[in-house]
C-alpha cells in the first residue's frame, strides 16, 4: 500500500511541475493530497536552489581568484615597479597588505599611480592620519581605481617632531580638505598644499587632539575649556 | 481696577498697561531659528505641523533682529561659542535663552571628554530656561517654552524695580 502510494506521488508531483495541477486536487483521500501537494513543494523547491547555487558559487569561485591573484599580484608588483622607478622610497619590501614610502618622493610617486596606464588610480578614497606612538605619526591613503577596478593602500610615515610630507592635493583634488582635515587633527604639515588651515577646529586653536600626548588648553577666548561644574555628578 | 471698573460700555476691558505689555509679549515670543546639533532637528518637529509651535503664537525668525527668544538647540562646540554669544548680543531686548538638551544645559554626553565643547551655554549667555533630555521630546521643549511665556507674563516692565 505505502510503495503505492509513495509511486502515486511521484507520478502526481511529475505531472504537477509540469504544470498539471489536476490529478492532486481531484484527489479524495485528504491525507494523500496534502502529502502529495507538500511532495510537490518540495520538489520545486529543490529545483530552483540548485540553479542558483551554482550559479553563485560560480560567481563567487570566480571574483575570489581574481581578486586574489589582482590584488596580491597587484601590490607587489605597484612595489617593484615604485622601487624600479624610485629606488630608496619602498620603506618595507613586503607589500602584501599595503604600500610604506618615505615621504621624499611621495608627490612624484602620486602623480605617477595616476597616470600609470596599467594602474591608473583616478580616485583617492579615503586620506587619514594615525599616532602610532613611538614618536610616529602616519599617513595613509586609499587609492581606488575605476577602470581597473583594483585598489591599494599607501603608508608615509613621519616622525612627530618633522611631520612634514608632501601634499597630492593637486593630484587628487580631493585630498584637499582630507589632508586639512589630518592636519587638524594630527599636526602633519602636508607641503606645498595651497589652502593648509584647520577644518574642524577655530583657527586659534593650540594642539593635535589626536596625538597621544595631547593636552587640553586651560582656555579659550576667557572660556574654560575643561569641565568645571562640580558636584554635578 | 477699582474706580475705573464698571464705568464704561461692556465692551471696554480696564487693565493696566504694564500687564498688557507683558501679556503681548508672552502671547508672540518669536524664536531665533538656528540649530547647532541633532537637539534642532526636535525644535524644528517642534514648529512642523503635527506640534505647531506657531499655535502658542512661536514663529521662527531667521535674524536674530527679528527675534525675541533664541533655542540654543544642541552642542555648543567652542568655535561656536563666541557665536551665539555674539548672536546673542544682537537680539534686541527683550531677549531670552532656552538651553534646549543636555548639551546645551551642561555638555551632554561630551560633558567628560569633549575637549571641544562648551560645558553648558550659560557659561557664555544667560539662561532663562533649562529642556533637559537627548534630545528632548517635542512636548517637552514645548513645554518649557510655555514656561517662558510663564515668567515673561509675570514681568512687569513698567514698574520700577525696587532694590
Ligand atoms: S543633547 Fe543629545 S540630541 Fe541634543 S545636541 Fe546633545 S547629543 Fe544631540
Amino acid at each position: 500500500m505505502n510503495e503505492d502510494q509513495d509511486k502515486l506521488i511521484a507520478e502526481l508531483v511529475e505531472k504537477g511541475l509540469a504544470g498539471d495541477m489536476e490529478p492532486i486536487n481531484e484527489i479524495e483521500d485528504r491525507v494523500l493530497r496534502s502529502k502529495a501537494k507538500a511532495a510537490l513543494v518540495k520538489a520545486k523547491r529543490s529545483a530552483k536552489p540548485q540553479e542558483t547555487e551554482d550559479h553563485v558559487k560560480q560567481v563567487s569561485d570566480k571574483s575570489s581568484i581574481d581578486d586574489k591573484s589582482l590584488s596580491e599580484n597587484l601590490n607587489e608588483n605597484i612595489g617593484e615597479m615604485v622601487n624600479e622607478k624610485f629606488p630608496g622610497s619602498l620603506v618595507n619590501e613586503n607589500t602584501e597588505t599595503h604600500i610604506q614610502l618615505t615621504p621624499d618622493h611621495w608627490f612624484e610617486i602620486a602623480g605617477w599611480l595616476k597616470s600609470e596606464p596599467s594602474l591608473s588610480f583616478d580616485s583617492l578614497q579615503c586620506q587619514t592620519g594615525i599616532d602610532i606612538g613611538e614618536n610616529t605619526l602616519e599617513a595613509r591613503y586609499n587609492l581606488h581605481s575605476m577602470k581597473h577596478n583594483h585598489c591599494t593602500e599607501i603608508r608615509i610615515s613621519v616622525s612627530i617632531n618633522k611631520p612634514v610630507i608632501p601634499s597630492v592635493e593637486q593630484i587628487w583634488r580631493i585630498a584637499d580638505w582630507f589632508e586639512r582635515e589630518t592636519y587638524d587633527m594630527l599636526g602633519i604639515e602636508f607641503s606645498d598644499h595651497r589652502d593648509l588651515r584647520r577644518i574642524l577646529l577655530p583657527d586659534d586653536w593650540e594642539g593635535w587632539p589626536l596625538r597621544k600626548d595631547y593636552q587640553v588648553q586651560e582656555t579659550y577666548h576667557g572660556i574654560e575649556v575643561p569641565k568645571m561644574k562640580e558636584g554635578w555628578e | 481696577m477699582g474706580i475705573l471698573e464698571h464705568r464704561f460700555q461692556d465692551n471696554v476691558i480696564v487693565e493696566k498697561l504694564d500687564k498688557l505689555l507683558s501679556w503681548s509679549r508672552s502671547t508672540s515670543p518669536w524664536f531665533f531659528q538656528f540649530g547647532t546639533a541633532c537637539c534642532a532637528i526636535e525644535m524644528m518637529a517642534a514648529a512642523a505641523s503635527r506640534h505647531d509651535l506657531m499655535r502658542i503664537g512661536m514663529i521662527p525668525r531667521s535674524s536674530p533682529r527679528q527675534a525675541d527668544v533664541m533655542i540654543v538647540a544642541g552642542t555648543v562646540t567652542m568655535k561656536m561659542a563666541l557665536r551665539v554669544k555674539k548672536l546673542y548680543e544682537q537680539m534686541a531686548d527683550p531677549k531670552y535663552v532656552v538651553a534646549m538638551g543636555s548639551c546645551a544645559t551642561s555638555g551632554g554626553p561630551y560633558w567628560q571628554h569633549g575637549y571641544h565643547v562648551l560645558k553648558g551655554v550659560d557659561i557664555v549667555i544667560p539662561v532663562d530656561v533649562y529642556v533637559p533630555g537627548c534630545p528632548p521630546r517635542p512636548e517637552a521643549l514645548i513645554e518649557g517654552l510655555l514656561k517662558l511665556q510663564e515668567q515673561i507674563l509675570n514681568e512687569r516692565p513698567l514698574t520700577r524695580k525696587m532694590a
